[in-house]
């Protein structure tokens, strides 16, 4: 009998093969494996989106009856999914296959963090009170969106500075042959910052309003808000540089790794370690 | 730059610098780093408990138990904003001046010297050029605007001259939100009621002072029910709530976390729940005279015990007293003495314990019932607050996705000998180059065929 969690099983090695597809063709310089890394990319994100949906019904035969987002579990697979559909969007128009190694790994990583980890509960559980509105799908959607987009953003970050470090080089070999120039991933780079600060920009917004309508407050500097500020106002000096002061390369590659840490920060250290510091009152 | 002098240009020069930008931006997120890191909201008291005096002496200067509301915090936000505001009319006229700027005297020197360009031979007559040009760019693109007219023809063409508009939009909307925030906390106010079952009350506690509001309308709890999934999760809260405008009653809606209740612009939030006593039924034995009494008690009301004239009183309900079960604060009033009282255990009838005065107390029969919490707000700074936020999304989207593409157009008698009309085409993006490089080469390719190069 096929459930959602076969699915995501599967989704999981999956993605572990498209990493080795990409990370393999990227070392030996050799295209076909990059094209079936790929492919499998494709079947991976076909198979997974059919484990979420999936679970989406099995939580309504429950008698839950909510969309898969609302607990770890849930956004770790649905930050997997958003990663790799939008790497592979990137990956159509810009037609560089040698960028796929990071979206893919990262995916990977989440999805494997999501099914071995103790912490991580992956069981179908009802949904809080606080957390019954319409405005649950709306603000996880659009934040992980904008996470997703800095998680590419961050591995062509990566790629431009390993390029750079390597640029002395007048034969490249292995996978500086096959990566786009600087000037291009450079480009790239702030394209996908773009895109995450926007729906950032509408995650928080969204989270706001929401916030606005259950708790009477739209802002109230609890710490995972108050992180989110901070990966935007880090973006938002990125962008801010980029434009008005013209910094370009590695200046905003390192931004944008900053950037990538405090999402990071919002999404687990929140969570972990700084409901710790909050209840040192042991 | 302007060339003004004097404190005042030194003042617009300071604030209308990107570096100062960037220095906010950063110093707002280390600011806030520190925020997450300590506990907020703790009186100092409690902080200086649980941190060396060095580490509180930066504490209790810098107000970093509170910290978003401290001064220093707040005039940070101030300068953001001025910085803000400097810069974007600083920079504002040179956009207008760009959007209406009109060139004259194009020359192909010029336009070859564009990052986009393309050159076309062509045998057509100069006033067929002009003609074609004209039709297919302004299908094309945009409406041409003729510079100048033969014998050398030259034109321009633009589209999405708003964009560069936008970024003003994007600055206008955080100025929103943060006045909206101001008129919040100036005009509003945010607090907390308690309400048992059945009772009313129209008394705010207020969130950041001990005053309380008085409502010029009550608030009645009729009933406040929770419910619990088969996982022992709660599921639902629900506090049906009546407004009583003098003693009338106004409305009557249930309450829930997601789905508040808002009346004359005040706003009930459902937050807390707890148990609360309705009525306790207890047997009252004096020590001295054995004698029993029966009394039945309405919790917080005074009665007097039947045959002497001592009076009691249920004061304090506990649903959990240290492991203990539910328990009642009971206090006893003896004339001539000072009043005594004690915790009394209810599911323990026969506990030594309880007794207060001369009495041995036997709770026989008590009614819990259940207090709502309610957060209370009234803001009426929220709309500004959406307002912005509404223009900050709109004015990133097209601040980032849409460009001012202009095009120049030159066409002059050929006198090189290769054609009848030499036309000359160059580009500008106001950004994503990338994108407009696309649709520059695209738009030349047709052109080509139009004017029938060879």
């Amino acid at each position: 009998m096929v459930n959602s969690s076969i699915l995501l099983s599967i989704t999981t090695f999956a993605y572990l093969v498209c990493t080795v597809f990409y990370l393999a063709g990227a070392v030996f310089r050799f295209t076909p494996l990059l094209s079936l890394g790929t492919a499998f990319a494709l079947v991976s994100l076909g198979i997974q989106t059919g484990g979420i949906l999936l679970r989406w019904i099995e939580s309504y035969q429950m008698g839950y009856g909510h969309a898969p987002l609302s607990n770890l579990y849930e956004s770790l697979v649905f930050a997997a999914w958003a990663i790799m559909v939008i790497y592979v969007v990137l990956e159509r128009r810009i037609g560089h296959k040698v960028l796929g190694v990071f979206p893919s790994l990262f995916a990977f990583l989440a999805m494997a963090y999501a099914s071995f980890s103790k912490g991580v509960d992956s069981r179908i559980q009802p949904l809080l009170p606080a957390l019954k509105s319409n405005w649950l799908i709306a603000h996880v959607v659009t934040c992980f969106l904008g996470y997703a987009a800095f998680a590419v953003s961050v591995g062509i970050s990566i790629l431009y500075l390993l390029q750079r470090a390597h640029k002395a080089n007048p034969h490249p070999k292995g996978i500086f042959a096959l990566l786009p120039n600087q000037k291009e991933l450079d480009e790239f780079n702030y394209q996908m910052v773009l895109f995450g600060f926007m729906w950032l920009s509408l995650g928080i917004v969204t989270g706001s309003v929401w916030a606005n309508s259950a708790w009477g407050n739209y802002w109230s500097w609890d710490p995972k808000e108050t992180w989110s500020l901070i990966t935007w106002l880090i973006y938002a000096a990125l962008l801010h540089a980029r434009t008005i002061q013209g910094w370009r390369g590695k200046r905003v590659a390192w931004l944008s790794m900053i950037g990538f840490a405090c999402v990071m920060f919002t999404y687990f250290g929140v969570n972990f370690w700084l409901s710790g510091l909050h209840s040192y009152a042991r | 730059m302007k060339d003004k002098a004097g404190p005042w240009a030194s003042v617009n020069a300071a604030f209308s610098s990107i570096k100062l930008t960037l220095f906010i931006f950063f110093f707002l997120a280390l600011a806030s780093i520190i925020g997450t890191l300590l506990p907020q909201g703790l009186a100092l008291e409690e902080m200086r408990k649980h941190f060396s005096p060095g580490v509180f002496w930066w504490i209790e200067t810098l107000s970093l138990h509170d910290l978003y509301h401290a001064a220093w915090f707040q005039f940070l936000l101030l300068v953001l904003a001025l910085n803000l505001v400097v810069c974007s009319l600083d920079r504002f006229p040179r956009t207008m001046k760009l959007l209406s700027h009109r060139e004259e005297g194009l020359s192909a020197d010029k336009l070859t010297k564009f990052t986009h360009h393309r050159a076309y031979a062509t045998s057509l007559s100069m006033e067929e050029v002009v003609s074609r040009l004209d039709e297919f760019i302004s299908a094309q693109f945009a409406k041409l605007q003729p510079l100048e007219s033969p014998p050398k023809f030259s034109a321009i063409a633009e589209k999405g001259g708003w964009s560069r508009l936008m970024v003003y939009v994007v600055h206008l909307s955080v100025l929103l939100i943060l006045a909206g925030a101001l008129i919040g906390s100036l005009y509003g106010f945010r607090g907390f009621m308690q309400i048992a079952e059945g009772q009313a009350s129209n008394e705010v506690q207020l969130a950041q002072s001990r005053r309380v509001l008085v409502l010029p309308f009550e608030v009645r709890c009729d009933n406040f029910e929770v419910s619990f999934y088969d996982t022992g999760m709660p599921r639902e809260f629900r506090s049906d709530l009546s407004i009583l405008k003098e003693g009338l009653e106004a409305l009557r809606q249930p309450v829930y976390v997601n789905d508040p209740l808002t009346y004359e612009g005040v706003t009930f939030y459902q937050a807390t729940y707890g148990g609360v006593l309705k009525e306790i039924e207890l047997e009252l034995t004096d020590k001295e005279s054995g004698r029993i009494q029966r009394i039945t008690l309405p919790f917080r009301e005074t009665s007097t015990i039947p045959g002497t004239e001592d009076r009691i009183q249920v004061v304090e309900y506990q649903k959990e007293f240290s492991n203990f079960g539910p328990a009642a604060g009971i206090v006893v009033l003896k004339k001539g003495q000072e009043p005594t009282g004690s915790w009394i255990l209810i599911d323990r009838p026969d506990f030594h314990g309880n007794r207060i005065g001369g009495y041995q107390v036997k709770v026989l029969k008590a009614e819990s019932g259940y207090y709502t919490g309610l957060q209370v707000k009234r803001d009426p700074g929220v709309w500004v607050v959406y307002i912005g936020f509404v223009a900050l999304l709109v004015g990133i989207g097209l601040c980032f996705y849409t460009s001012h593409r202009k095009l120049w157009v030159l066409a002059e008698p050929d006198s090189g000998g290769h054609g009848e009309t030499r036309v000359i085409v160059a580009g500008r993006t106001s950004k994503n180059g990338v994108a407009f490089e696309r649709e520059f080469q695209d738009l030349c390719d047709r052109l080509g065929g139009v004017l029938i190069v060879k």
